[in-house]
């Protein structure tokens, strides 16, 4: 009786095991194409070779932010100097993908309620060298 | 033919109207057009931002539903981390 069960948990956890992969991998795939739809194709291929995409602000020519592929800080950069990172992610847990579009959108449509809602971090003194 | 993309922890979902059909009297498009303007206004109300992304256009905050969009995606409600 308890081999029986212990086979029935062992089941239930690889069920539930699989069912996470898929729900997750089928989120990452969707969020993926959202991803491709959204970026232009120089956003794309910077992104899949260097990790990143530099989105210019459309207020200032000299500014622009530089968003992950994931889940992280946004740098600001001013003249190609770091000004700040910004933390900004949405209430609910979503893809990798769909962060970097959340921000594409927001930044290049509403920048001004983009930066009011980010929290805004001061870059750390770069010239002091830590060992 | 115009979509709605709501992002969320499923990737997106995806709902589909016709409104030139919608126009034209066709019942299932015209119910298909109210159930997105329906759901267009409950992601509103949770604190979605609603953008329009044509291609070749610049993208653009929505405040309100626009039947004439090919492409809308609602953004969850972000936070200052």
């Amino acid at each position: 009786m308890d081999a029986l069960v212990c086979v029935l948990l062992g089941i239930g956890v690889c069920v539930s095991l699989l069912l996470f992969w898929w729900f997750n991998s089928r989120a990452d795939r969707r969020a993926r194409q959202l991803l491709r739809a959204v970026l232009t194709h120089e956003q794309y291929h910077q992104l899949s070779k260097q990790g990143y995409i530099d989105i210019h602000s459309p207020s200032d020519p000299q500014r622009v932010y530089r968003v992950p592929q994931a889940h992280g800080r946004v740098q600001l950069l001013e003249n190609e100097k770091l000004q700040a990172s910004l933390c900004l992610q949405p209430f609910d847990w979503v893809p990798d993908a769909d962060f970097v579009v959340i921000h594409k959108l927001m930044i290049e449509a509403d920048e001004e309620t983009y930066l009011l809602k980010a929290n805004r971090i001061a870059p750390i003194n770069t010239s002091r060298i830590i060992w | 033919m115009g979509m709605l993309r709501i992002i969320s922890n499923r990737g997106d979902d995806r709902r589909l109207w016709n409104e030139q059909d919608a126009l034209a009297g066709d019942t299932e498009a015209i119910a298909a057009l109210h159930e997105v303007e329906r759901i267009f206004a409950q992601e509103r109300a949770r604190g979605a931002t609603a953008f329009r992304v044509d291609p070749g256009k610049p993208v653009e905050r929505l405040g309100q539903f626009d039947p004439q969009a090919t492409q809308i995606i609602m953004v969850p409600r972000v936070v200052g981390g």
